[in-house]
């Protein structure tokens, strides 16, 4: 079992303005571990996956993605590292062929070198026929797919998922899961994953950390964390930690 | 009970299309608001007639041009009023335009709103700041005629009576307009493109009567003076305004020269007063009667058309033989965006139109003289293109939105790249752009060819100094497709000014630089190099200020945007 650290961050804090997104975040994610971040909306999870690729400065605490800095490598980390983020800035008149030429190309890889995995990745996500139409006349899960492919085009070490299924259907939400899965055992690529579907992050990851008011909570195994709460299923767990839950005459008192 | 109701929804959705247009002010917009009709009124009573007064009294005495100024006044009123017309017939249908609202509309209907209640509160809506440009805009344009006629205040208080009715049939007509092409495109991708293109050709045509008034008053009056545009609207409205001017006069106007007025007017103030109401009512009316219509969208134009790609073209598939790297495919792949956009094309399509009209227009304002053609045609020509290239290679043409840069930006080196390839698009796209204004200059002026050559070296590189300008701009100040957001116009602006700057007012600088340092005027200096000397002196400057600047804040673009968000 592969033992060495694909994350590793101490007192990662980010604060914007008068708002403190994230609070000394200490975290250790294992390489090859399928890594669930839950946590409800504004808890700093985005924040948290944009620090972690680069793409946002922390206010203070250090951290290493891949073995590399966050605060001085990060050209090596997004080398290493794929990302879907939250909400998808697809280009509308490329095609989906396009579109994964155009991510692939930016991450230094030639038409040629791509090309049979572009065709691969869109054949398992079953979007072989509708390839080379323009994304501005696909659905809103279709592109999710699209986007999805971009990130694992590069074969990369880490993958971060901010809300992966949020857009798709059971069927294609079954379909990432298990695409997930058996990346992660065949390839030993790691996952780091923010949803709010407790259903979907008990399913997938082996590890799950719960994120509130910036402040990482709780970070174990989905079977010890219900079992310590003493709950039936994750979603309980999660109620419990974060609040949230309304008794059910509160929930007419607007009338 | 129902009378309430149905009051309360227009009413909601007005104050809700005057906080949208008001959304800057934020909480003071009503007290802005307030003080800005009131010194919009003071402005047009008092203060735009006194300003009016003294700057003509300072540059040609009012007694010197009372007679030219009442004998232009009937075709000029009909050139101002078409501007007016257009620009609130146009404009507020640009900015509908430029944000399709059908989802705002589902919201509406879905709560059972009546569909005369959203065009009624849509238009009220916008009312309160179009009036503030009726009140700063038409004093300015109406007050030297105020003042050869010396009108009485009855009269003056009629005229704003008029324009604010034309104003609001006016502004009526384009919310009816906008409703049925908002609803025929729908709210998808390539609806929005193609409304956004809509509302590009909008401005551009709006821009027309402007040009014409600055640089054709009296041609343009003697055109609209003819008889046959009695048949428009804007006419009917100018002529009234004449008339109520003519009738209350404070200069005793003569019965011979009432009835000079009555031979170029045709129609009298009746006739005009009754054809500006008839048109107010049927607007209104038809508005009213075809909403049901109006408001009855398709389900968009994503799923009745779908576009797909065949073969790449042969230009894309030579410059991938060029440089078959992955660079290489980053320029390909931003290319077939660029040029599948129809609001691209139409940027592109308007830009080329006016590099190819300053032209023209110096030509007939000055003659083929080819010394002049240095002195007024280079400058002109130069700040034409200049911004052709800031109006193309803005931020809006590439980036749809701030989470395409999160994927640009989540690659190793993304950003970089991404910029240097659009810099390699936009040296690409100058090549034709600055050779076809050039071959049209070379043909009207019988340029030889080494003339052309020089002519053609100077209008690219100003094209490719300010798509440089453009680019590093945007790198700093990322703007996305919404043309209205606080960004885009910063960006544009800023853009212009230096263009400006560059191509008209760095030789006034370099003038008062050189008298300071070595007591020599720049021009004097550069009227000793003669006419050639002159002119390529002045390109080679031009052209060396735009695309060092240019380069320079491309640099510092490309930092900037490499680097994470803090």
């Amino acid at each position: 079992m592969n033992t060495s650290l694909c994350i590793k961050t101490e007192g990662l804090t980010k604060v914007f303005g008068s708002v403190q997104a994230l609070r000394e975040l200490d975290l250790k994610v294992k390489s090859g571990s399928r890594f669930g971040l839950l946590g409800p909306n504004g808890a700093g999870k985005t924040t948290t996956v944009r620090i972690l690729s680069g793409l946002l400065k922390q206010t203070s605490g250090t951290g290493a993605v891949c073995g590399y800095d966050i605060a001085t490598q990060r050209d090596a980390i997004k080398a290493a590292t794929g990302l879907l983020p939250e909400t998808p800035g697809l280009y509308s008149k490329l095609s989906a062929v396009e579109f994964l030429e155009f991510i692939g190309a930016l991450n230094g890889r030639n038409r040629e070198a791509l090309h049979r995995r572009i065709n691969r990745l869109l054949a398992i996500l079953g979007l072989e026929g509708r390839q080379d139409d323009l994304l501005e006349s696909y659905s809103s899960g279709m592109k999710q797919k699209v986007l999805i492919a971009s990130t694992l085009l590069h074969d990369p070490q880490l993958v971060f998922l901010d809300e992966p299924t949020s857009r798709l259907d059971p069927a294609a939400s079954a379909l990432i899961k298990d695409l997930i899965l058996i990346l992660a055992e065949e390839t030993e690529t790691s996952f780091f994953i923010c949803t709010h579907i407790t259903s979907f992050a008990e399913d997938v990851c082996d590890v799950i950390g719960i994120l509130n008011e910036g402040r990482l909570v709780i970070v174990s195994s989905p079977q010890q964390i219900v079992e310590s709460m003493g709950v039936k299923d994750l979603e309980e767990a999660y109620l419990r930690i974060v609040g949230g839950k309304v008794e059910g005459r509160a929930l007419l008192a607007w009338r | 009970m129902e009378v309430a109701e149905m009051v309360r929804k227009w009413l909601e959705i007005a104050k809700a299309e005057f906080f949208v247009l008001t959304a800057r002010f934020k909480a003071q917009r009503k007290f802005f608001m307030s003080i800005m009709i009131i010194l919009g009124v003071l402005w047009a009573a008092y203060f735009a007639p006194l300003l009016v007064g003294l700057v003509m009294d300072a540059l040609i005495p009012l007694t010197q041009i009372r007679v030219l100024l009442q004998v232009m006044f009937p075709g000029f009123m009909r050139a101002v009023m078409l501007f007016l017309w257009m620009f609130f017939l146009l404009i507020p249908l640009s900015h509908a335009l430029a944000e399709v609202k059908i989802g705002q509309w589902e919201i509406l209907l879905a709560n059972d709103v009546n569909t005369r209640d959203i065009l009624v509160g849509t238009f009220l809506g916008k009312v309160p700041t179009y009036t503030l440009y009726v009140l700063f805009l038409a004093p300015l344009l109406l007050a030297p005629f105020q003042l050869a006629f010396q009108v009485s205040f009855l009269g003056q208080l009629l005229i704003y009576t008029v324009l604010t009715l034309m104003m609001l049939t006016t502004i009526w007509l384009s919310n009816v307009v906008g409703a049925a092409i908002q609803a025929k495109l729908g709210d998808s991708p390539r609806g929005n493109d193609i409304a956004k293109t809509i509302a590009m050709l909008m401005g551009l045509i709006t821009i027309v009567p402007v040009l014409g008034l600055q640089l054709f008053a009296s041609q343009l009056s003697a055109i609209l003076g003819m008889n046959v545009f009695l048949a428009f609207p804007f006419t009917w409205s100018a002529d009234l305004v004449s008339w109520l001017a003519i009738t209350f006069n404070g200069i005793s106007l003569t019965a011979s020269q009432i009835a000079n007025f009555q031979s170029i007017l045709q129609l009298d103030l009746l006739a005009n007063g009754l054809l500006v109401t008839l048109f107010g009512v049927a607007c209104v009316g038809i508005g009213f009667l075809s909403t049901e219509r109006l408001f009855t969208y398709g389900i968009g134009v994503r799923t009745e058309t779908i576009r797909t790609v065949r073969h790449e073209n042969l230009i894309l598939q030579g410059l991938y033989k060029i440089s078959p790297s992955s660079f290489g495919l980053i320029i390909v792949t931003s290319l077939k965006t660029l040029f599948r956009k129809v609001q691209n094309l139409a940027k592109i399509a308007m830009a080329l139109t006016l590099a190819l009209i300053l032209p023209v227009l110096v030509v007939l304002v000055y003659g083929q003289r080819y010394s002049l053609m240095l002195s007024s045609l280079l400058p002109v020509t130069s700040y034409g293109l200049a911004f052709m290239g800031v109006l193309i290679f803005s931020g809006t043409t590439f980036l749809e939105s701030q989470n395409q840069l999160w994927i640009v930006k989540s690659a190793p080196h993304g950003a970089s790249r991404f910029v240097k390839a659009l810099i390699v698009i936009a040296f690409l796209i100058a090549l034709p752009l600055s050779l076809i204004p050039t071959i049209e200059i070379t043909v009207m002026m019988g340029l030889e060819l080494f003339q052309f050559l020089g002519l053609f070296a100077n209008n690219y590189f100003i094209v490719c100094g300010a798509a440089l300008l453009g680019t590093g701009i945007t790198s700093l100040n990322p703007n996305y497709e919404d043309t209205k957001s606080p960004a885009h116009q910063k960006n544009m602006m800023t853009a212009m000014m230096i263009c400006l700057f560059v191509t008209m007012g760095g030789p006034l600088l370099l003038s008062i630089i050189t008298k300071r340092i070595i007591g020599v005027p720049f021009e004097t200096i550069m009227a000793s190099l003669g006419i050639v000397g002159e002119g390529v002196a002045q390109g080679i400057i031009t052209t060396t200020s735009l695309l060092v600047i240019g380069g320079l804040l491309v640099l510092v673009g490309i930092r900037r945007l490499g680097r994470p968000d803090a």
